[in-house]
């Protein structure tokens, strides 16, 4: 095949044949001929030419000897026709215009005479046309196209086309950065780009705008070219734009995003991009900014989803009291639970569900024995946990709650006796798990939690304890019972109650920031005579409720408690916590962590390597930092032997996992991380690969593709155990709250595999209770809004999760198994509801598909493909996207996600076929 | 779990499967294969993992700069970890010794079979040439995303489980048409047809190279051409020089190849042909001469001229069908456009046509100016005498007269070609074009 092989010769070639792509200097790259004989095949060719291309040489030749005429008349005139003859010349995509390659041998005479002639009119004018010329002629890197035109005059630069403009773009990037290099003015240059930027807006080309802004470093020109028809196109590019510059570009970037949404007033997506930047100030601008109370409510609903406080007391926009009290209630999410329940009853799934239903037992051929030689307190705990996670938030369930109607076990009752069918720390859980069924409802949880309250069984009243925290789980009430209810508890003498309300405010106040719970909990941290396992539990929850501020006096409290334990308590699986909750502390803060990281280095070896990866990979969680990810890979490289290093080989896991946690931002990085996550199991040491599932589960979390499902349900018979019980969970939070068919299928085979092993039974349990997380409407995706926000407390309490399954032995079959009620926070309804002006739920007709990328596309492009017509309430899975079906209404927000407000449309006109 | 303890219906299907296979009994019959049929490309398997993720957009932008170049810095620490890890720890002993171990599970000799059926993910029947059919095992090392019925295997030479198969992935039929050399004729060798030239460069070049640029404006590319024109007017020409001057996969066919002996195989053979070209994408398809196919349907008699409408119906499904082929374009040629069918030509299918009309005054120079470049002339000879002349001369026509007036003039022994000699020769050609009546006669 007759590839063109690139070469760079530059003037003997067949113009004809070559494609102009996008720049005119493509074809000064393409090869000539292949032949030899090129340059003789070219004289052939000169000698064919038609008619016209002869006259049009021919004249073209004229003014060319015209142009080095003496008299300044005759110049004039022959540079003017020189260029009405470059601006006419309507190119094909195919060729080299015309008269652009006839001048081409004439560029030298041009220039010389350009040199000779005194500053004038016509200089100016051959100014111009020679830097026309340059964009086909001049060698590369030499700028003559730009170096001409700062000479020229200065006006109508787009009146010579877009390939042009291309080319003088690209040129004064170049020329920008040797400056700048240089330290040199650029003020011509600028104002060149002020000309460049309306001609790209007015043409269709904002994204060759922003990039041409990029360059030049001055985002802030786009401002005033961007307006109502645009500013959609133009925010998208900046938006994806935002996710692969390196900082601290990104910020800027997302802050001209920003301040175009503003400006547009299109609040709701200033609101975003002010919480992607996550700066309270721009959130607060933001809100205040808008004036419609309506939409107000609209962004106060997002502030929810993203679990932002913002303080409205000092909010002077508001109208009154009312509207405050209203917008309040909207932030505090306590509505959350109602709507949940408005979907459930919707979807009909309100009834509830057993294990057994969710297990499916009659679909696995029944002729393995039953569960005879099965520890069967373990799969009475692997049921408490099922049925908490599927009936999760929905208020009722048949083993906790229910009356007794279902004969499934042999008490014919229920509360209290499943309850009391678990052993010791089992009744822990099982308490703890009524908070999940009432997850987000605190008005109707906390009478059915009382009663655990006053038990005399410590590990019941830990278990209410816990109840309590997962029930106020993301929500905030007016009178906070939590705290109150809680604090007491704290200071108890029994560990296994200290833990349950340590834990619970944890879940409860994630992400609050509030302080009384800091000054609760920072003594126990502090406490080195209590056991490691509550100071451990107390510095976690101390990250959660500090999730991602930096917050010194927590990070100063638990690097306290990190010294001063003795080495043989470091050993303690619990430990980890301990790093984790400094990781939190740091969630996604970049930089801001490197002063702790060099605090961290300085504790005893058992952890000081983990606690700097840990702190590492959460700071730059979600970034695609790809520095850190090279680090922690060449980390996940080394070849340690446990009991030679004195530090371990957990801090090799810790990294696998970072290595998910900086890639998991956007889809690129994850496929990528995918890829190398291969190479890590087929070379890793054991510790690596038993991490790689986690990092496998976390990287397509809720998200069951494919490729990640074979590679996972391959590792789950691996030979290795913990390997294999990681590759479960992974399943499990693949499939999170998605009922997919197929995991749940391959779940079932690995029970009945699995039958005689009662630790791997029970992670395939929970991992089965995952996959039908609320009965399929809930998601662990800690990304929102079309991918693009992280909620930070949700991210927070998966990496607990997995940090606690990273030590499966230690941690989870061991007595601290209600840990797994560390994604509580991650739990979220995964649906679309649209309500009227009055909040009320107003079913329409949705399409929901799969998003398609659309950023730089022409035109409206599709946004979703594949789609399906639905009517609101929906569930959207990850990757999907929903659009209103019908003009009736407006809705307030551009992104269908979650709660959204729908206003009728003023312009509807009702169509009369349209019933 | 565990309160029936047998006795459910359908358990497992009577296949005679044994009894070995260990827990995994399930109620429902075993998942079927996932797959029959057609050779799935690079879907599942490793073959996914290793893609790379595509990148939007399409059009030249710094994003679409910054996220391949986050790929390649994938790729990057990928490359490095591997060379690293490689160092450490070298894989090719271990890598030996699977191989040697799964050499020895083959056994060898081997004998090749054909796979009549896949039963489920590890059972097949297979049949030897000697005749009888087998149930038998396929090996867990055999990659059984690439079997499918009908494809040829190698067998356990005891056992006859499957051990491996044989990978002829194209039709001999369809390899031979793929353009291994390309021809030497170029853009420059065709005369005139400038038009045309711009026309079938935006349809099927442009689209391959610079696909941005259709996304830009946003519409979807031409899908084919036909080039249709009187004989001799350069379409199979042009067709070479676009073979020559791409790098993407150039296929071409005669209309009349279609047409098979026996029932099915001319369709078969065009699904293979765009198979073949939808693998080796980007390509080109020249199906040259298709009106051998291509005529419009009538009630045909014999089930010759059936099958061969057949043919063109699998055309047909093929160039607009269900399954959208991104980067094939298909070059059709005929004379006698007026005899094909309508559905042939829609837009969808083929989007442009392209007409090659008798050349003009100013393109039978150019003709014969490049027919004549490389013959030695006299002084005395007149081309413009010829090039005025009002007769119908075709490329092809042109390319005679000079080629008969070169041999005339060796006829006598002369080393220059003169005027005579073009005269007689011009004479000669359209004596024969004009079948028997000397020109002039009725002029």
């Amino acid at each position: 095949m007759g590839a063109p092989e690139k070469e760079d010769v530059k003037k003997d070639k067949m113009d004809e044949d070559k494609p102009v792509s996008d720049t005119v200097k493509d074809a000064k790259k393409d090869a000539p001929q292949k032949d030899k004989d090129a340059k003789k095949k070219k004289d052939e060719k000169e000698e064919d030419l038609s008619e016209e291309d002869a006259a049009l040489k021919e004249n073209l030749e004229l003014m060319v000897e015209r142009v080095q005429d003496k008299e300044a008349g005759v110049q004039k005139l022959a540079l003017e026709q020189l260029r009405t003859e470059i601006k006419d010349s309507t190119s094909s995509m195919t060729s080299v215009p015309k008269p652009l390659k006839f001048l081409r041998p004439h560029y030298d005479t041009l220039k010389a005479c350009y040199e000779a002639l005194k500053p004038s009119e016509n200089k100016t004018m051959l100014a111009d046309i020679l830097s026309v010329l340059a964009m086909t002629m001049s060698p590369e890197g030499s700028r003559e196209s730009l170096h001409y035109r700062l000479k020229g005059s200065l006006e109508n630069v787009g009146s010579w086309g877009h390939e042009y403009i291309r080319t003088l773009a690209g040129e004064i990037g170049e020329e920008y950065q040797v400056r700048t290099a240089e330290e040199k003015k650029s003020e011509d240059l600028m104002a060149l780009v002020r000309q460049i930027i309306p001609f790209h807006v007015q043409h269709n080309a904002e994204p060759e705008a922003v990039d041409l802004l990029m360059e030049v470093e001055s985002l802030d020109l786009l401002m005033e070219h961007v307006g109502e028809n645009n500013f959609r196109r133009t925010c998208l590019y900046l938006l994806s734009f935002a996710s692969y510059v390196p900082e601290p570009d990104d910020s800027l970037v997302l802050r001209t995003a920003f301040k175009i949404f503003k400006k547009v007033k299109n609040y709701d997506d200033a609101l975003r991009t002010a919480l992607r930047l996550n700066s309270s100030e721009l959130v607060a601008e933001a809100f205040s900014a808008c004036e419609d109370p309506l939409e107000k409510k609209q962004l106060a609903y997002i502030l929810a989803r993203q679990g932002f406080a913002l303080d409205l007391e000092s909010d002077i926009s508001l109208a009154g009291d009312d509207e405050r009290d209203a917008l309040q209630e909207i932030i505090s999410n306590s509505k959350l639970s109602e709507g949940y329940l408005t979907l459930a009853r919707d979807l009909d799934v309100m009834e509830a569900k057993t294990p057994d239903d969710i297990y499916k037992a009659h679909l696995i051929d029944s002729r393995t024995p039953s569960n005879a030689n099965v520890d069967s307190a373990r799969q009475n705990l692997a049921a408490t946990f099922v049925n908490g996670l599927v009936n999760a938030g929905f208020g009722t369930d048949k083993l906790m709650t229910g009356t007794g109607e279902e004969a499934s076990s042999s008490a014919a009752a229920g509360g209290g006796n499943w309850l009391f069918k678990n052993k010791e720390h089992g009744k822990t859980s099982a308490a703890a798990s009524v908070g999940l069924i009432h997850l987000w409802d605190v008005d109707g949880g906390l009478p059915q939690i009382d009663k655990y309250l006053y038990s005399t069984d410590n590990f019941v009243l830990a278990g209410g304890s816990l109840a309590i925290g997962i029930v106020s789980s993301g929500v905030r009430h007016e009178s906070d019972p939590a705290f109150a209810l809680l604090s007491e508890s704290v200071n108890k003498d029994d560990p296994a109650v200290r833990i349950g309300a340590i834990m619970g405010l944890g879940l409860a106040y994630a992400g609050v920031q509030k302080e009384e719970v800091l000054e609760l909990l920072t003594p126990v941290v502090l406490d080195s005579s209590v056991g490691v396992d509550v100071a451990a539990f107390a510095a976690l929850s101390l990250g959660l409720v500090y999730v991602g501020t930096c917050n010194d006096d927590v990070a100063m409290a638990i690097l306290q408690a990190l010294m001063e334990r003795g080495e043989t308590e470091l050993a303690d699986p619990l430990v980890r916590y301990f790093l984790l909750a400094l990781g939190l502390l740091f969630l996604g803060q970049g930089e801001a962590v490197d002063a702790t990281v060099e605090v961290v280095k300085t504790l005893h070896e058992k952890v000081s390597m983990h606690a700097q990866i840990i702190l590492d990979s959460c700071a730059y969680a979600g970034t695609g930092n790809v520095l850190k990810v090279q680090r922690l890979l060449s980390i996940c490289g080394d070849h340690l032997e446990e009991d030679k290093t004195p530090g371990g080989v957990a801090h090799q896991g810790a990294a696998v996992l970072g290595i998910a946690l900086v890639a998991m931002a956007e889809e690129l990085g994850q496929d990528m991380a995918i890829r190398s996550l291969e190479h890590l199991l087929q070379y890793g040491e054991p510790g690596i690969r038993r991490a790689v599932p986690l990092a496998l589960g976390i990287l397509s979390i809720s998200n069951p593709r494919m490729t990640v499902m074979d590679t996972l349900s391959r590792l789950s018979h691996d030979a290795d155990q913990e390997v294999a019980m990681g590759a479960i969970v992974a399943m499990g939070l693949i499939g999170g709250g998605t009922n997919n068919a197929r995991i749940a299928g391959m779940l079932r085979n690995l029970s009945s595999y699995y039958y005689k092993e009662p630790n791997l039974l029970f992670t395939v349990r929970i991992a089965q209770g995952l996959v039908h997380l609320g009965k399929g409407l809930l998601t662990l995706n800690p990304f929102h809004a079309d991918r693009g926000l992280l909620h930070q407390v949700g991210l927070a309490g998966l990496l607990a999760f997995l940090h606690s399954c990273m030590d499966f032995k230690n941690i989870i079959l061991a007595k601290y198994h209600y840990a797994l009620y560390f994604v509580v926070p991650a739990l979220q309804p995964r649906m679309l509801l649209t309500v009227d002006e009055n909040l009320k739920p107003l079913p329409v007709s949705v399409r929901v598909g799969q998003a398609v990328d659309v950023v730089g596309q022409a035109g409206r492009p599709k946004t979703i493909t594949g789609f399906q017509t639905h009517t609101t309430p929906v569930l959207l899975a990850t990757g999907d996207r929903a659009e209103l079906a019908t003009e009736k209404y407006i809705p307030l927000t551009s992104i269908l996600e979650g709660f959204v407000i729908l206003k009728p449309n003023p312009d509807y006109v009702e169509d009369h076929l349209d019933k | 779990m565990g309160q029936n303890q047998s006795g459910l219906p359908g358990q497992t299907p009577p296949t005679g499967q044994k009894e070995e296979k260990k827990e995994k009994k399930k109620f429902e019959p075993q998942a079927p294969p996932s797959r029959v049929g057609r050779k799935q490309k690079r879907q599942k398997g490793p073959e996914a993992a290793s893609r790379l993720p595509t990148v939007t957009p399409a059009t030249k932008c710094k994003l679409r700069l910054l996220k391949l170049e986050r790929v390649k810095d994938y790729l990057l620490m990928e490359e490095e970890f591997v060379a690293n890890q490689e160092r450490l720890k070298p894989q090719e002993d271990k890598n030996q010794e699977d191989r040697t171990k799964v050499d020895d599970l083959r056994g060898s000799p081997m004998s090749v079979g054909n796979l009549e059926e896949i039963i489920d993910e590890n059972h097949a029947i297979v049949s030897s040439s000697v005749g009888p059919e087998y149930y038998v095992n396929v090996l867990s090392f055999v990659d059984k995303d690439q079997l499918e019925p009908g494809c040829s295997i190698l067998l356990h030479n005891k056992v006859l489980s499957v051990v491996g198969l044989l990978q002829d992935e194209v039709d001999p039929m369809v390899s031979v048409m793929k353009v291994e050399k390309a021809p030497l004729e170029s853009y420059a060798d065709v005369g005139g047809l400038e038009q045309q030239i711009q026309e079938i460069k935006e349809a099927v070049e442009l689209p391959l190279t610079h696909p941005e640029l259709y996304e830009d404006i946003g519409i979807k590319p031409p899908k084919g051409v036909i080039l249709y024109g009187e004989p001799g007017t350069g379409k199979t020409l042009l067709a070479k020089a676009v073979a020559n001057s791409t790098s993407a996969t150039f296929l071409r066919v005669v209309g009349s190849e279609l047409i098979q002996k026996y029932l099915g195989d001319g369709p078969k053979l065009v699904r293979e042909l765009f198979r073949v070209a939808d693998e080796l994408s980007p390509s080109i398809v020249f199906i040259d001469e298709i009106d051998a196919v291509g005529t419009k349907r009538y009630d045909a008699q014999s089930s010759g001229e059936r099958e061969i409408q057949r043919t063109m119906l699998e055309l047909l499904n093929q160039l607009d069908g269900f399954d959208a082929r991104a980067d094939v374009k298909v070059i059709l040629a005929t004379n006698r456009i007026e005899s094909l069918d309508p559905a042939l030509l829609r837009p969808g299918r083929i989007d442009r046509k392209i007409e090659f009309p008798l050349p003009d005054i100013k393109t039978k120079r150019r003709i014969f100016n490049i027919h004549t470049g490389r013959m030695t002339l006299a002084d005395d000879v007149n081309l413009e005498e010829f090039v005025m002349s009002k007769d119908e001369l075709s490329g092809a026509d042109i390319k005679a007269v000079c080629t008969e007036a070169g041999l005339l003039a060796l006829r006598e022994r002369r080393m220059r070609v003169n005027q005579a000699d073009f005269k007689k020769a011009k004479e000669k050609v359209m004596y024969k074009k004009k079948e028997g009546v000397p020109e002039g006669l009725y002029m």
